[in-house]
């Protein structure tokens, strides 16, 4: 079974037209979740525009993090296989990056490429668990927490902070690192912490090289923000209401939207594993998962699993982009969430299914309805 | 006196940027009633969603007003806005003279890019009040932003100019400012985050960042001097001008001319 209507077992056809009629009379349309492969997240972008909607990504708050630094003062990162073959120096923030397979591997070998090819490499930690298996140097955070603690090795590695300090040789080993990365989750440090962070390796950048290096998110978040670079020319938390894309990542944030009671119907894409908000139960919402069980909406279709029912352009951690996923002989059913998002298209694209009839239809066809 | 009263809850969040009273003026009831509002694909206008009343005056009254009203205000260079309720965000978006006055509260980034002019909003204001939007240059200015009670976290973020005085607010106060002055009873932890230059007066704060240092008591001229160009506007915060200050200097993590002045003992 493949399709559920209000919990009941329904067919593909029905559960479609359920989900056409849900969204055709919306509002205030909101598209969230945005976790699955690129194909069928740009079938969201192009459906959003055809009814209006705004759209917002599982990783929003975490990936927003990381945009708002770069759009307010850049950011020179580099990613897990070139840090692998460079690094003679890997500094991991907080807690996060110890629960990563990139820390691990990191921590397995040495650089064979570059200036700092040969030499050992050394794991150094600020604010971590101080566990695990990876041997690594700890220094504390202190109780001002993480993005405190960055700021303060900001100001030791710029030499505005003297004298003796717990992070002054951690400052010292950043400096005289012939290849530093630091490694964080923008969801820990926040946005604040993140743009310091790369404030840190631009001042270190004045006399050696070191580059960031973000964790990315479980959800796909790093790909949808180039489907939306390429599709919109903005960030994911974009809003197709007045025709053209508006970019508000506070007013497009799917869980805000739902609280305000402003979102009156949703789409949640979840071809992948993704965590349920609460509130697709409570605005009427159509549901595409991978993983269906039939209650999570008020309408209930299933996809296929990107890169396990079918070949699928996914987000690729270690080369952090966007890269192809072949499947051996793809499974026919269920097909990609991008073949449903594109029926829909075409049911509401169409005149037949335009939801507004206009008051004034002859003297102005865009306009009309009121409060 | 020009009046719109909003006639019931708007069912999406509406968008006022650019209702003032010179856009206003030259325009009849019929004219403004047609003018674009809505967020959504339904296209609301003005006249959809408020009664209007206009005489071509420099004053504008928003009456009835709610949380779902965002920008109002925006690009205001004269005259005078009065609200009766609370808004949305972005009030007083890069408004460059006039003054805005609001009885309710604001939603987030009131006064972002605001580069002249006064808004004074009576009740709370949401986060990054006086704050710089996504990517943005900078928050407030160059205007003066005065919020009578709580503002929320990251008052002053990225601000470049102007005055912010206010009773309350959250964490991260004067967050990555470049320039400017936040005049606060009480602000919470880490003022000052990222701060290049600038300067924040507390009567009470949180915990400060390793990156402030302490440069002494200070008594400056300018303090007082400040004191007297607010005592109009706020003579309680112009009294804390006139105490004794002890003074940190900060954010040492980036340029560090930035300072923080809380009265001593």
């Amino acid at each position: 079974m493949t399709a559920w209507i209000d919990g009941r077992a329904a067919t593909r056809e029905d559960a479609v037209a359920a989900a056409a009629s849900l969204l055709a009379g919306a509002r205030s349309p909101v598209f969230a979740g945005l976790c699955a492969e690129a194909a069928s997240v740009q079938a969201a972008f192009d459906l959003a525009r055809t009814i209006g909607a705004s759209l917002d990504p599982a990783a929003g708050s975490a990936l927003y993090a990381d945009l708002g630094a770069l759009a307010s003062g850049g950011a020179m990162t580099t990613t897990p296989a070139e840090a692998r073959g460079r690094a003679d120096v890997v500094l991991a923030l907080g807690a996060a990056p110890w629960a990563s397979d990139i820390l691990t591997e990191l921590a397995t070998d040495g650089p064979v490429r570059g200036r700092a090819s040969g030499r050992p490499r050394a794991v150094l930690a600020l604010g971590g668990p101080g566990a695990g298996s990876v041997q690594h140097v700890a220094y504390p955070a202190g109780e001002a927490g993480l993005a405190a603690a960055i700021g303060l090795l900001r100001g030791l590695v710029a030499g505005r902070v003297a004298g003796p300090h717990p992070l002054a040789d951690l400052a010292t080993r950043l400096r005289d690192a012939l290849y530093g990365v630091i490694l964080y989750d923008p969801a820990e440090t926040g946005a604040l912490g993140a743009e310091m962070l790369n404030g840190l390796v631009k001042d270190l950048n004045e006399t050696t090289r070191c580059f960031a290096l973000p964790l990315g998110d479980l959800h796909q978040g790093r790909a949808v923000a180039q489907i939306a670079a390429w599709s919109t020319g903005q960030g994911p938390r974009v809003g197709f209401g007045r025709g053209t894309p508006e970019h508000d990542p506070w007013r497009f944030d799917a869980g805000r939207q739902a609280a305000a009671g402003e979102a009156d119907a949703a789409l949640w894409l979840a071809a992948l594993p993704t965590p349920l908000p609460a509130w697709t139960r409570t605005v009427p919402t159509v549901a595409l998962l991978g993983a269906p069980k039939g209650d999570e909406a008020q309408v209930v279709i299933g996809v296929g699993v990107p890169g396990e029912a079918f070949g699928a352009a996914l987000w690729h951690p270690r080369r952090a982009a966007i890269a192809w996923h072949a499947v051996d002989g793809p499974q026919p059913v269920p097909g990609p969430a991008a073949a449903i998002l594109a029926d829909l298209q075409a049911r509401l694209a169409s005149p037949a299914e335009k939801p507004f009839p206009a008051k004034n239809p002859t003297t102005n066809p865009e306009r009309s309805a009121s409060c | 006196m020009s009046i719109l009263t909003l006639r019931e809850a708007p069912p999406e969040r509406l968008d006022l940027d650019g209702l003032t009273p010179a856009a206003l003026a030259g325009l009849s009831e019929a004219e403004a009633a047609r003018l674009p509002v809505g967020t959504s694909r339904r296209g609301l206008t003005l006249g959809d969603c408020f009664a209007i009343s206009l005489d071509g005056s420099d004053e504008l009254r928003i009456v009835g007003a709610t949380e779902r009203l965002d920008r109002v205000g925006a690009g205001l260079s004269a005259g005078r806005i009065v609200v009766e309720g609370d808004v949305g965000q972005r009030l007083g978006a890069g408004m460059t003279g006039g003054t805005l006055t609001v009885s309710g509260s604001a939603g987030p980034f009131a006064g972002t890019a605001a580069k002249g002019g006064t808004i004074r909003i009576a009740g709370n204001a949401g986060e990054s009040a006086g704050g710089a939007l996504h990517g943005a240059e900078a928050g407030l200015d160059g205007a003066t932003l005065m919020i009578g009670g709580t503002a929320g976290e990251r008052l002053g973020d990225r601000m470049r100019a102007g005055l912010i005085v206010v009773k309350a607010a959250g964490a991260h106060v004067g967050s990555r400012m470049i320039a400017g002055t936040i005049v606060a009873e009480a602000i919470g932890d880490h003022p000052g985050y990222g701060m290049r230059r600038g300067t924040l007066v507390a009567a009470r704060h949180g915990a400060l960042l390793p990156t402030f240092v302490e440069t002494g008591r200070q008594d400056l001229v300018v303090l007082k001097l400040l004191a007297t160009s607010i005592q109009a506007l706020v003579p309680e915060a112009a009294a804390l001008l006139r105490a004794p200050m002890r003074r940190y200097g900060g954010d040492l993590a980036t340029l560090g001319k930035g300072e923080l002045f809380t009265p001593v003992g």
